[in-house]
């Protein structure tokens, strides 16, 4: 009986392997010129979280379709695995997207081993110096364009504004007026709700905190020769680096582990939790936070609490909440991280012609203001006016104007992923040295920088 | 049992010696099972010794991003390990995941055969109340099961914080997962919950085998309740102890889900890292593939060292 089992068993396996094999050799036959029929044909884009919507994914689907008769098959990866599985799946030409977005900062790290196919000819037609520059720069190795532009995003401060006239303080023209207005904030904690920040930063949230080493001219890390350097301990670093430990001791009370998501839920008056106001009318549970610092489609989360559907929905009101670009040292928008996608090829695509064809797609006019609609920055220049004239779009266009992109090192994505600037931010706040905390993270961080 | 039947095999096969048309005839099919497990053995060697051949030449390589993009992996022999017992990181990340696993697996150990014993003495109705529980907990799985446990521990509006401050003591906004040592009381409160029903019923099981007339006997012998513990129904079901616990430590040496899914919700990751964690960030998180395969294998050599011993001692049992 065992043994039998065991045959079974064996068969069964080996049946499988055999299958497996035959399924891997059959795919290998198509052509690789640039061909743009793609009749019974299909490639896959990758898109990462949702920030794409639907409406955009249903045109890129059609719009394939007209012009090369093929399938488009869209797959959306989460941001948090995506270089895992662009680690993994990238070099591997049956498992590999034909195209995928990835965020601008994850870009050098795979354009630099080779992984994006070179798209260089396409680069005029497809926008050429109209294109989002600094995005451009994050997908070139050498003179070649690997990756380019698919859109850009901002961050900027989301304010109560109740609770700001009830403290007194107004709208920040600079970096120290911001500094000082959330400390008021923490220091009157004019709602009374216990452990109040005037502005929430979390311990690691290194993306938004970034934005006062920025603004104070310090940097991530400086290129020389083609050798990077971490530069927290740079003078400049430095500054930034005091206010920021100054904000975690006076305003924020956010955990010192708290990362950059969902920031918004301490900005609202109840956040979904029944009965929670009834039982204590006067102190809403969620709200805990003055300001936060959040990429702009957060506006869609914060608003007066409605319900539709059995869904909690938010309405955005003008009178409770207000948005600002941080203000920089010199009253202009300070520079902060810019969010964004770059897109690209990859190498190991076996219908590049039909990749390239959707490129033309995605960087057409219409496309590039369906973008803008939605409040995605286009990559195309051109096209910002799309963006619209609403407070969100001026917030976005005023602070992506000043927006500095993370180092275009060939580590840089090893840095990401070992957490070491979130371990960096989370330790300011109870640093006896800021000078030594900084050198000590420097030397951990230099080396990251230039691995390949 | 099959040992079992090759011996006889062997003696019938010496007592007919002289014929050799017999012994001809008994050897042939003889063949047959050793053809018949060539796949199996195939499969084996595919899946099992395919994944650690690499991951032994992996580690004596450096194995980055580019190697992955295929560029030759150049030998950088011991190199890795080298780096590895050099880093004292790498050794405190050991010792952590050393005293997690114990410190978890004897817990565990402990409440799973006090369940048990409670299951062995309760009526059937509450003992099916008990089970059913059990299994619950065990059939979870364990990513729905971590978003329960973070939302319960949440720092800001966890029923765990909600419970204490309402009792009166001062737990608002407390932050569990922020302080190492909170962190791993939490990460072993999830672990050992989730392996309490497999001990549980393992022992269970076990007690099924402790005959209830010598414990009759011992208790007209006037031996206390501990003393029948400790004294009879251990060393009766120490085998079924042994096994369940050298797999509770092994389990517990290789979490990572649990405290993959807790890093997510919280603490900083290096002074939360266990050695699964750890291999991930080196790996898949930095890229750095060799290095990532060289503590692998310096765990599995890990792994083997703390069962070796039980493993000889099950050895041991078996034969007597």
């Amino acid at each position: 009986m065992k043994r039998k089992l065991a045959t079974v068993t064996a068969v069964a396996l080996a049946s499988a392997l055999a299958l497996a094999a035959c399924s891997s050799g059959s795919g290998t036959t198509t052509g690789t010129g640039a061909s743009t029929d793609g009749k019974g044909k299909t490639i896959t884009l990758w898109l990462a979280g949702a920030d794409t919507p639907d409406v955009l994914r249903t045109y890129l689907k059609d719009e394939f379709k007209k012009e090369t008769g093929g399938t488009l098959n869209i797959q959306q990866q989460d941001w948090g695995d995506l270089v895992t599985k662009l680690t993994t799946s990238l070099p591997d030409a049956n498992n590999t997207p034909d195209v995928t977005e990835m965020g601008n900062t994850q870009s050098p790290t795979f354009t630099n081993v080779g992984a994006f196919l070179d798209i260089s000819d396409m680069y005029k037609q497809l926008g050429g110096t109209n294109l989002l520059q600094s995005f451009v720069d994050a997908g070139k190795v050498g003179d070649k364009n690997y990756t380019l532009p698919y859109y850009f995003g901002s961050r900027y401060m989301f304010i109560r504004k109740d609770i700001w006239a009830t403290a007194g303080v107004a709208v920040p023209t600079t970096l120290d007026e911001f500094n000082s207005a959330v400390a008021t904030i923490g220091a009157k904690n004019p709602a009374g709700v216990a452990n109040f920040s005037g502005f929430y930063l979390g311990g690691q949230d290194w993306r938004d905190g970034i934005s006062w080493i920025f603004a104070n001219g310090g940097d991530i890390a400086t290129v020389k020769n083609g050798k990077w350097t971490a530069s927290l301990d740079s003078a400049n670093s430095l500054k930034g680096l005091e206010q920021l430990q100054a904000i975690y001791k006076t305003a924020s009370k956010a955990p010192n582990d708290a990362k950059d998501s969902n920031q918004y839920i301490y900005l609202n008056d109840d956040d979904a939790i029944p009965g929670a106001t009834t039982a204590d009318a006067a102190t809403p549970v969620s709200l805990a936070a003055a300001t936060i610092m959040a990429p702009g489609w957060a506006h869609w989360s914060i608003g007066t609490k409605g319900e539709k559907d059995g869904k909690v929905t938010r309405t955005w009101d003008d009178k409770t909440f207000g948005v600002f670009a941080l203000p920089g040292v010199d009253g202009k928008p300070a520079p902060v991280f810019a969010g964004g996608s770059n897109i690209g090829i990859s190498a190991k695509s076996k219908n590049p012609g039909l990749a390239k064809t959707l490129l033309t797609i995605i960087f057409s006019k219409t496309y590039q203001e369906m973008l803008g609609k939605n409040g995605l920055g286009p990559a195309n220049s051109q096209y910002v006016s799309s963006l619209g004239s609403d407070e969100f779009a001026k917030a976005l266009i005023a602070s992506a104007s000043n927006s500095k992109l993370t180092p275009a090192a060939p580590g840089w994505a090893s840095v990401e992923a070992s957490n070491v600037l979130e371990e960096f931010f989370s330790k300011i706040k109870d640093a006896p040295d800021l000078a030594a905390l900084a050198k000590e993270y420097d030397a951990k961080i230099t080396p990251m920088l230039n691995a390949k | 049992m099959s040992v079992d039947t090759a011996r006889a095999i062997t003696v019938s096969e010496l007592s007919t010696q002289p014929d050799a048309r017999v012994t001809e005839r008994r050897r042939r099919p003889s063949f047959t099972p050793y053809f018949l497990i060539i796949p199996s053995v195939a499969i084996l060697v595919i899946a099992m010794g395919y994944p650690l051949v690499w991951q032994i030449v992996t580690s004596t390589q450096h194995f980055g991003l580019a190697q992955q993009f295929g560029q030759p992996a150049p030998f950088v022999w011991f190199d890795n390990y080298i780096k590895l017992a050099a880093d004292p990181y790498m050794w405190t990340v050991i010792l952590r995941s050393l005293a997690f696993c114990f410190v978890t697996a004897a817990v565990t150990m402990a409440l799973g055969t006090l369940v048990a014993l409670l299951m062995n003495v309760v009526n059937r109705v509450i003992r099916i109340v008990i089970q059913i529980s059990l299994l619950l907990a065990w059939a979870m799985p364990v990513v729905a099961a971590m978003t329960v446990w973070n939302w319960l521990f949440d720092w800001r509006r966890g029923v765990v914080n909600w419970i204490l401050t309402s009792i009166g003591l001062p737990f608002q906004d407390h932050n569990w997962l922020q302080d190492p040592i909170s962190f791993f009381f939490v990460a072993m409160i999830i672990v050992v919950w989730m392996s309490v029903p497999f001990v549980a019923f393992s022992v269970y099981a076990g007690l099924t085998q402790v005959s209830g007339e010598v414990l009759e006997a011992a208790q007209m012998d006037g031996a206390t309740a501990s003393q029948r513990f400790f004294a009879i129904i251990v060393p009766i079901i120490r085998p079924v102890l042994g096994i369940v616990l050298l797999l509770q430590v092994i389990w517990d040496l290789r979490v990572f889900t649990q405290i993959k899914l807790l890093q997510d919700a919280g603490s900083i990751a290096s002074e939360t890292n266990l050695l699964g964690t750890y291999i991930y960030q080196l790996g898949t998180g930095s890229s750095d593939f060799g290095m990532a395969s060289a503590v692998s294998i310096f765990v599995l050599v890990l792994t083997v060292a703390i069962s070796a011993f039980y493993v000889r001692n099950m050895l041991k049992e078996d034969e007597s």
